[in-house]
Protein backbone atom coordinates (compact mmCIF):
# COMPACT_ATOMS: atom_id res chain seq x y z
CA UNK A 1 0.00 0.00 0.00
CA UNK A 2 1.32 3.13 -0.70
CA UNK A 3 2.17 5.38 1.70
CA UNK A 4 0.10 8.49 2.34
CA UNK A 5 -1.34 10.85 5.89
CA UNK A 6 -4.09 8.82 6.36
CA UNK A 7 -2.26 5.69 6.32
CA UNK A 8 -3.34 4.74 10.09
CA UNK A 9 -7.31 5.54 9.66
CA UNK A 10 -8.67 2.72 11.09
CA UNK A 11 -12.27 1.24 10.93
CA UNK A 12 -13.36 2.08 14.60
CA UNK A 13 -16.31 -0.17 15.05
CA UNK A 14 -14.49 -2.97 13.12
CA UNK A 15 -11.31 -2.86 15.41
CA UNK A 16 -13.79 -2.63 18.47
CA UNK A 17 -15.02 -5.59 17.73
CA UNK A 18 -11.87 -7.51 17.31
CA UNK A 19 -9.96 -6.11 20.56
CA UNK A 20 -13.54 -6.90 22.67
CA UNK A 21 -13.02 -10.47 21.09
CA UNK A 22 -9.78 -10.33 22.18
CA UNK A 23 -10.53 -9.29 25.67
CA UNK A 24 -13.14 -11.67 26.07
CA UNK A 25 -10.79 -14.44 24.88
CA UNK A 26 -7.77 -13.61 27.25
CA UNK A 27 -10.36 -13.76 30.10
CA UNK A 28 -11.55 -17.17 29.54
CA UNK A 29 -7.97 -18.51 28.74
CA UNK A 30 -7.00 -17.53 31.93
CA UNK A 31 -10.17 -18.63 33.55
CA UNK A 32 -10.53 -14.76 35.08
CA UNK A 33 -13.85 -13.48 36.43
CA UNK A 34 -12.88 -9.79 34.73
CA UNK A 35 -10.15 -7.22 34.71
CA UNK A 36 -8.65 -4.38 36.55
CA UNK A 37 -7.35 -1.54 34.73
CA UNK A 38 -5.24 1.11 36.09
CA UNK A 39 -6.69 4.20 35.87
CA UNK A 40 -4.22 7.32 35.39
CA UNK A 41 -6.09 10.04 33.70
CA UNK A 42 -4.93 9.79 30.86
CA UNK A 43 -5.54 8.70 27.54
CA UNK A 44 -4.37 5.28 26.86
CA UNK A 45 -6.00 3.46 30.11
CA UNK A 46 -8.81 5.67 30.24
CA UNK A 47 -9.62 3.60 26.17
CA UNK A 48 -8.26 0.35 27.73
CA UNK A 49 -11.11 0.61 30.26
CA UNK A 50 -13.89 1.56 27.79
CA UNK A 51 -12.56 -1.59 25.98
CA UNK A 52 -12.94 -3.73 29.06
CA UNK A 53 -16.45 -2.48 29.85
CA UNK A 54 -17.46 -3.08 26.28
CA UNK A 55 -16.01 -6.54 25.94
CA UNK A 56 -16.74 -8.03 30.01
CA UNK A 57 -19.69 -5.59 31.28
CA UNK A 58 -18.77 -2.88 33.99
CA UNK A 59 -19.45 -5.25 36.57
CA UNK A 60 -16.43 -7.02 35.99
CA UNK A 61 -13.91 -4.34 35.35
CA UNK A 62 -12.12 -2.43 38.25
CA UNK A 63 -10.81 0.34 38.16
CA UNK A 64 -7.74 1.31 40.16
CA UNK A 65 -6.39 4.54 40.72
CA UNK A 66 -2.83 4.94 42.32
CA UNK A 67 -2.10 8.66 42.93
CA UNK A 68 1.36 9.35 44.58
CA UNK A 69 2.14 13.27 46.06
CA UNK A 70 3.74 14.08 42.82
CA UNK A 71 0.91 13.27 40.81
CA UNK A 72 -1.08 15.82 38.92
CA UNK A 73 -4.34 16.73 40.72
CA UNK A 74 -6.53 16.54 37.74
CA UNK A 75 -5.00 12.83 37.46
CA UNK A 76 -6.96 11.82 39.83
CA UNK A 77 -9.96 14.33 38.57
CA UNK A 78 -10.42 13.02 35.32
CA UNK A 79 -9.45 9.38 36.19
CA UNK A 80 -13.29 9.59 38.61
CA UNK A 81 -14.84 11.06 36.37
CA UNK A 82 -14.31 8.90 33.89
CA UNK A 83 -14.96 5.65 36.03
CA UNK A 84 -18.14 7.24 36.80
CA UNK A 85 -19.10 7.78 33.32
CA UNK A 86 -18.65 4.41 32.31
CA UNK A 87 -20.02 3.38 35.55
CA UNK A 88 -17.46 1.14 37.02
CA UNK A 89 -16.09 0.02 40.43
CA UNK A 90 -12.85 2.34 41.24
CA UNK A 91 -10.86 1.97 44.16
CA UNK A 92 -8.11 4.71 45.24
CA UNK A 93 -4.82 3.70 47.24
CA UNK A 94 -2.11 6.02 47.76
CA UNK A 95 1.12 4.95 46.99
CA UNK A 96 3.21 7.92 48.56
CA UNK A 97 3.57 6.11 51.76
CA UNK A 98 5.20 2.89 49.89
CA UNK A 99 7.51 5.19 48.18
CA UNK A 100 8.39 6.76 50.96
CA UNK A 101 9.00 3.44 52.74
CA UNK A 102 11.18 2.90 50.35
CA UNK A 103 13.23 6.15 50.00
CA UNK A 104 12.21 7.22 46.14
CA UNK A 105 12.15 10.49 46.77
CA UNK A 106 14.94 10.54 49.11
CA UNK A 107 17.45 8.90 47.06
CA UNK A 108 16.06 10.35 44.14
CA UNK A 109 16.08 13.97 45.57
CA UNK A 110 20.30 13.21 46.54
CA UNK A 111 21.00 12.67 43.12
CA UNK A 112 19.19 15.89 42.28
CA UNK A 113 21.19 17.99 45.10
CA UNK A 114 24.81 16.60 43.29
CA UNK A 115 23.77 18.82 40.64
CA UNK A 116 22.18 21.73 42.30
CA UNK A 117 22.70 21.47 45.95
CA UNK A 118 20.20 24.29 47.38
CA UNK A 119 17.45 21.47 46.09
CA UNK A 120 15.02 20.70 48.30
CA UNK A 121 11.34 19.71 48.57
CA UNK A 122 9.92 22.63 47.92
CA UNK A 123 11.48 22.43 44.74
CA UNK A 124 10.38 20.78 41.36
CA UNK A 125 11.96 18.73 38.78
CA UNK A 126 11.60 16.68 35.87
CA UNK A 127 14.51 15.31 33.15
CA UNK A 128 13.99 15.37 29.08
CA UNK A 129 15.33 15.19 26.10
CA UNK A 130 16.48 17.90 23.17
CA UNK A 131 13.39 19.40 21.72
CA UNK A 132 12.33 19.17 18.49
CA UNK A 133 14.24 16.71 16.19
CA UNK A 134 12.98 17.56 13.48
CA UNK A 135 14.26 21.19 13.65
CA UNK A 136 17.88 20.82 15.11
CA UNK A 137 19.65 17.81 14.89
CA UNK A 138 21.06 16.41 18.58
CA UNK A 139 21.67 13.46 20.11
CA UNK A 140 19.29 12.15 22.72
CA UNK A 141 20.82 13.45 26.22
CA UNK A 142 19.00 14.03 29.24
CA UNK A 143 18.86 17.73 31.15
CA UNK A 144 17.58 17.58 34.89
CA UNK A 145 15.51 20.91 34.87
CA UNK A 146 14.39 21.96 38.31
CA UNK A 147 12.44 24.84 39.66
CA UNK A 148 12.26 26.93 42.89
CA UNK A 149 9.45 27.85 44.81
CA UNK A 150 9.82 31.36 42.97
CA UNK A 151 9.09 29.90 40.05
CA UNK A 152 12.97 30.33 38.73
CA UNK A 153 14.32 27.28 36.76
CA UNK A 154 17.53 25.77 35.95
CA UNK A 155 19.07 23.02 33.84
CA UNK A 156 22.19 21.17 33.65
CA UNK A 157 22.79 18.11 31.49
CA UNK A 158 23.10 15.04 33.28
CA UNK A 159 25.80 12.33 33.29
CA UNK A 160 25.10 8.70 33.22
CA UNK A 161 24.97 8.19 36.66
CA UNK A 162 23.00 10.94 37.80
CA UNK A 163 20.69 9.34 34.75
CA UNK A 164 20.78 6.01 36.37
CA UNK A 165 20.35 7.18 39.86
CA UNK A 166 17.09 9.65 38.79
CA UNK A 167 15.39 6.75 36.35
CA UNK A 168 16.06 4.04 38.90
CA UNK A 169 13.94 5.92 41.74
CA UNK A 170 11.13 7.01 39.57
CA UNK A 171 10.37 3.72 37.48
CA UNK A 172 9.41 2.47 41.36
CA UNK A 173 6.39 4.64 41.29
CA UNK A 174 5.30 2.40 38.15
CA UNK A 175 6.67 -0.63 39.52
CA UNK A 176 4.77 0.00 42.85
CA UNK A 177 1.52 0.64 40.85
CA UNK A 178 1.84 -2.76 38.80
CA UNK A 179 2.36 -4.52 42.38
CA UNK A 180 -0.74 -2.73 43.60
CA UNK A 181 -3.01 -3.99 40.41
CA UNK A 182 -1.84 -7.63 41.39
CA UNK A 183 -2.68 -7.38 44.60
CA UNK A 184 -6.41 -6.51 43.79
CA UNK A 185 -6.28 -9.21 40.31
CA UNK A 186 -5.21 -12.09 42.40
CA UNK A 187 -7.79 -11.14 45.58
CA UNK A 188 -10.36 -10.82 43.02
CA UNK A 189 -9.34 -13.30 39.91
CA UNK A 190 -9.26 -10.36 37.54
CA UNK A 191 -6.55 -9.97 34.94
CA UNK A 192 -4.54 -7.10 34.79
CA UNK A 193 -4.93 -5.05 31.59
CA UNK A 194 -2.32 -3.26 30.16
CA UNK A 195 -2.37 0.11 28.33
CA UNK A 196 0.88 0.63 26.26
CA UNK A 197 0.36 1.50 23.00
CA UNK A 198 2.33 0.71 19.89
CA UNK A 199 4.01 4.03 19.60
CA UNK A 200 5.46 3.44 23.27
CA UNK A 201 5.96 -0.11 22.56
CA UNK A 202 8.29 0.09 19.73
CA UNK A 203 10.31 2.85 21.17
CA UNK A 204 10.88 1.34 25.29
CA UNK A 205 8.88 4.14 26.09
CA UNK A 206 7.44 2.03 29.45
CA UNK A 207 9.12 0.36 32.40
CA UNK A 208 10.38 -3.01 33.02
CA UNK A 209 8.15 -4.86 35.55
CA UNK A 210 5.93 -1.47 36.05
CA UNK A 211 3.42 -0.29 33.34
CA UNK A 212 4.88 -3.15 31.00
CA UNK A 213 4.10 -5.87 33.68
CA UNK A 214 0.52 -6.91 32.93
CA UNK A 215 -1.09 -10.05 31.50
CA UNK A 216 -2.66 -8.67 28.13
CA UNK A 217 -2.05 -5.42 25.73
CA UNK A 218 -4.68 -4.50 23.46
CA UNK A 219 -3.63 -1.53 22.85
CA UNK A 220 -0.11 -2.78 21.75
CA UNK A 221 -1.05 -3.25 18.32
CA UNK A 222 -2.11 0.73 17.85
CA UNK A 223 -0.40 4.04 17.22
CA UNK A 224 -1.11 6.71 19.33
CA UNK A 225 -3.15 8.31 16.37
CA UNK A 226 -5.17 5.33 16.48
CA UNK A 227 -5.66 5.12 20.12
CA UNK A 228 -6.80 8.40 19.97
CA UNK A 229 -9.43 7.59 17.22
CA UNK A 230 -11.11 4.80 19.08
CA UNK A 231 -11.07 7.01 22.34
CA UNK A 232 -13.79 9.33 20.73
CA UNK A 233 -15.45 6.66 19.16
CA UNK A 234 -16.41 4.98 22.28
CA UNK A 235 -16.76 8.75 24.15
CA UNK A 236 -13.96 9.10 26.51
CA UNK A 237 -14.71 12.68 28.08
CA UNK A 238 -13.14 15.33 26.22
CA UNK A 239 -10.99 16.12 29.41
CA UNK A 240 -9.12 13.56 28.88
CA UNK A 241 -9.01 13.06 25.54
CA UNK A 242 -7.89 17.20 24.88
CA UNK A 243 -4.94 16.44 27.70
CA UNK A 244 -1.41 16.59 26.83
CA UNK A 245 0.10 13.37 27.31
CA UNK A 246 2.39 13.23 30.32
CA UNK A 247 4.25 10.27 31.78
CA UNK A 248 3.12 11.96 35.38
CA UNK A 249 5.93 10.81 37.07
CA UNK A 250 7.90 14.06 37.71
CA UNK A 251 6.84 16.89 40.06
CA UNK A 252 7.46 19.39 37.53
CA UNK A 253 5.48 18.93 34.45
CA UNK A 254 6.65 17.31 31.38
CA UNK A 255 4.80 16.01 28.60
CA UNK A 256 5.85 12.58 26.82
CA UNK A 257 7.42 14.82 23.42
CA UNK A 258 9.67 16.62 26.01
CA UNK A 259 10.52 13.62 28.09
CA UNK A 260 10.76 11.03 25.46
CA UNK A 261 9.70 11.62 22.02
CA UNK A 262 11.34 15.06 20.82
CA UNK A 263 8.28 15.69 18.38
CA UNK A 264 4.40 15.34 18.13
CA UNK A 265 2.45 12.09 18.27
CA UNK A 266 0.84 13.15 14.92
CA UNK A 267 4.28 13.43 13.10
CA UNK A 268 5.59 10.58 15.25
CA UNK A 269 3.15 7.71 14.14
CA UNK A 270 3.44 8.29 10.33
CA UNK A 271 7.37 8.38 10.75
CA UNK A 272 7.39 5.30 13.40
CA UNK A 273 5.01 3.56 10.41
CA UNK A 274 7.65 4.38 7.60
CA UNK A 275 10.39 3.45 9.59
CA UNK A 276 9.02 0.10 10.79
CA UNK A 277 7.57 -0.58 7.05
CA UNK A 278 10.63 0.76 5.30
CA UNK A 279 8.84 3.32 3.16
CA UNK A 280 11.70 4.98 1.54
CA UNK A 281 12.95 8.11 2.60
CA UNK A 282 12.37 10.18 -0.34
CA UNK A 283 8.49 9.18 -0.13
CA UNK A 284 7.91 9.65 2.69
CA UNK A 285 9.49 13.70 2.78
CA UNK A 286 7.05 13.96 -0.31
CA UNK A 287 4.14 12.70 1.54
CA UNK A 288 5.05 14.08 5.27
CA UNK A 289 6.81 17.14 3.56
CA UNK A 290 10.29 16.77 5.41
CA UNK A 291 13.72 16.88 3.91
CA UNK A 292 15.38 13.59 3.59
CA UNK A 293 17.84 14.51 6.24
CA UNK A 294 14.68 14.98 8.67
CA UNK A 295 13.38 11.77 7.66
CA UNK A 296 16.29 10.14 8.20
CA UNK A 297 17.01 12.40 11.61
CA UNK A 298 13.73 10.39 12.82
CA UNK A 299 14.73 6.85 11.86
CA UNK A 300 18.05 7.08 13.25
CA UNK A 301 16.62 8.29 16.71
CA UNK A 302 13.79 5.17 16.46
CA UNK A 303 16.32 3.20 16.27
CA UNK A 304 18.38 4.36 18.79
CA UNK A 305 15.53 3.90 21.33
CA UNK A 306 14.99 0.32 20.45
CA UNK A 307 18.59 -0.64 20.73
CA UNK A 308 18.50 0.75 24.38
CA UNK A 309 15.48 -0.96 25.31
CA UNK A 310 15.50 -3.80 22.96
CA UNK A 311 15.95 -5.86 26.33
CA UNK A 312 12.65 -4.79 27.96
CA UNK A 313 10.31 -6.90 26.28
CA UNK A 314 9.49 -10.53 25.87
CA UNK A 315 10.61 -13.50 28.55
CA UNK A 316 13.91 -13.66 30.17
CA UNK A 317 16.52 -15.62 28.17
CA UNK A 318 16.80 -18.83 29.58
CA UNK A 319 19.51 -21.49 28.05
CA UNK A 320 16.66 -23.40 26.46
CA UNK A 321 16.03 -19.99 24.75
CA UNK A 322 16.32 -20.07 20.84
CA UNK A 323 19.50 -17.33 20.05
CA UNK B 1 52.92 15.85 7.93
CA UNK B 2 53.63 12.37 9.39
CA UNK B 3 53.79 13.52 13.03
CA UNK B 4 50.35 14.85 12.27
CA UNK B 5 49.09 11.66 10.48
CA UNK B 6 50.63 10.24 14.00
CA UNK B 7 48.54 11.72 16.61
CA UNK B 8 45.25 11.42 14.66
CA UNK B 9 45.94 8.01 14.65
CA UNK B 10 46.42 7.93 18.03
CA UNK B 11 43.52 9.81 19.04
CA UNK B 12 41.99 7.01 16.55
CA UNK B 13 43.28 4.25 18.52
CA UNK B 14 41.78 5.98 21.97
CA UNK B 15 38.30 5.91 20.51
CA UNK B 16 38.14 2.52 18.55
CA UNK B 17 40.02 1.14 22.08
CA UNK B 18 36.64 2.99 23.97
CA UNK B 19 33.89 1.93 21.98
CA UNK B 20 35.48 -1.64 21.76
CA UNK B 21 35.57 -1.88 25.11
CA UNK B 22 32.82 -0.33 26.11
CA UNK B 23 29.99 -0.71 23.47
CA UNK B 24 28.63 -4.15 21.78
CA UNK B 25 30.44 -4.15 18.40
CA UNK B 26 29.42 -7.06 15.90
CA UNK B 27 32.52 -8.41 14.79
CA UNK B 28 34.56 -6.63 17.05
CA UNK B 29 37.84 -4.31 16.31
CA UNK B 30 37.44 -5.71 12.67
CA UNK B 31 33.56 -4.92 12.64
CA UNK B 32 34.42 -0.83 13.39
CA UNK B 33 34.87 0.81 10.34
CA UNK B 34 35.96 4.25 11.11
CA UNK B 35 33.51 5.95 8.99
CA UNK B 36 30.39 4.37 10.39
CA UNK B 37 27.58 5.51 11.62
CA UNK B 38 27.62 4.22 15.51
CA UNK B 39 23.99 5.16 16.10
CA UNK B 40 22.87 3.60 12.30
CA UNK B 41 25.04 0.24 13.11
CA UNK B 42 23.30 -0.18 16.34
CA UNK B 43 26.64 0.11 18.40
CA UNK B 44 25.94 3.17 20.09
CA UNK B 45 22.42 4.06 22.23
CA UNK B 46 21.52 7.45 24.11
CA UNK B 47 23.15 6.13 27.24
CA UNK B 48 26.25 5.34 25.23
CA UNK B 49 26.40 9.00 24.14
CA UNK B 50 26.94 9.93 27.59
CA UNK B 51 29.19 7.13 28.60
CA UNK B 52 31.29 8.67 25.02
CA UNK B 53 30.99 12.45 26.47
CA UNK B 54 32.24 11.41 29.35
CA UNK B 55 35.20 9.72 28.16
CA UNK B 56 36.28 12.40 25.83
CA UNK B 57 35.83 15.43 28.68
CA UNK B 58 38.01 12.99 30.90
CA UNK B 59 40.54 11.70 28.20
CA UNK B 60 40.93 15.04 26.48
CA UNK B 61 40.56 17.47 29.00
CA UNK B 62 37.72 19.21 26.67
CA UNK B 63 34.11 20.34 27.74
CA UNK B 64 31.79 19.52 25.53
CA UNK B 65 28.64 21.87 25.21
CA UNK B 66 25.23 20.77 24.42
CA UNK B 67 24.92 22.27 21.10
CA UNK B 68 27.90 20.02 20.36
CA UNK B 69 26.12 17.22 21.06
CA UNK B 70 25.42 16.07 17.32
CA UNK B 71 25.96 13.29 15.00
CA UNK B 72 27.99 15.63 12.86
CA UNK B 73 30.47 15.84 15.56
CA UNK B 74 30.02 12.23 17.44
CA UNK B 75 28.82 9.78 15.26
CA UNK B 76 31.10 7.75 14.11
CA UNK B 77 35.23 7.32 14.46
CA UNK B 78 36.28 9.62 12.25
CA UNK B 79 34.04 12.39 13.29
CA UNK B 80 35.07 12.06 16.98
CA UNK B 81 38.88 12.03 15.71
CA UNK B 82 37.55 15.61 14.06
CA UNK B 83 36.13 17.01 16.84
CA UNK B 84 38.93 16.34 19.31
CA UNK B 85 41.11 18.05 16.31
CA UNK B 86 39.68 21.13 16.47
CA UNK B 87 38.49 21.54 20.11
CA UNK B 88 42.02 20.95 21.08
CA UNK B 89 43.55 22.91 18.15
CA UNK B 90 45.78 19.62 17.22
Amino acid sequence: MAFHKDILRIDCEAETKRICSFIRQQVGDMRKAGAVVGLSGGIDSALSSELCVRALGKEKVLGLLLPEKESSPVSAEYAGKHARKMGIACETFDITATLDAFGVYDRRDSVIRAVFPDYDASWKSKISLPADLLSRDALSFFTLKVQDAAGNVRSARLKNEGLRGIVAATNVKQRTRMVSLYYYAEKENRLVCGTTNKSEAVQGFYVKYGDGGVDIEPLQHLYKNQVYQLAEHLGVIREIIERAPSPDTYSFVVTDEEFYFRMPYGTLDLLLYAWENRVPVGEVGAVMDLTEEQVKRAFRDFTSKQNATRYFGGAPPTLDSPN
Amino acid sequence: MSGERNARDGIRDQFRGFIIGNFAVPGGEAGLKNDASLLEEGIMDSTGVLDLVMFIEETFGIQVKDEELTPENLDSVDRLVTFVEKRTGR
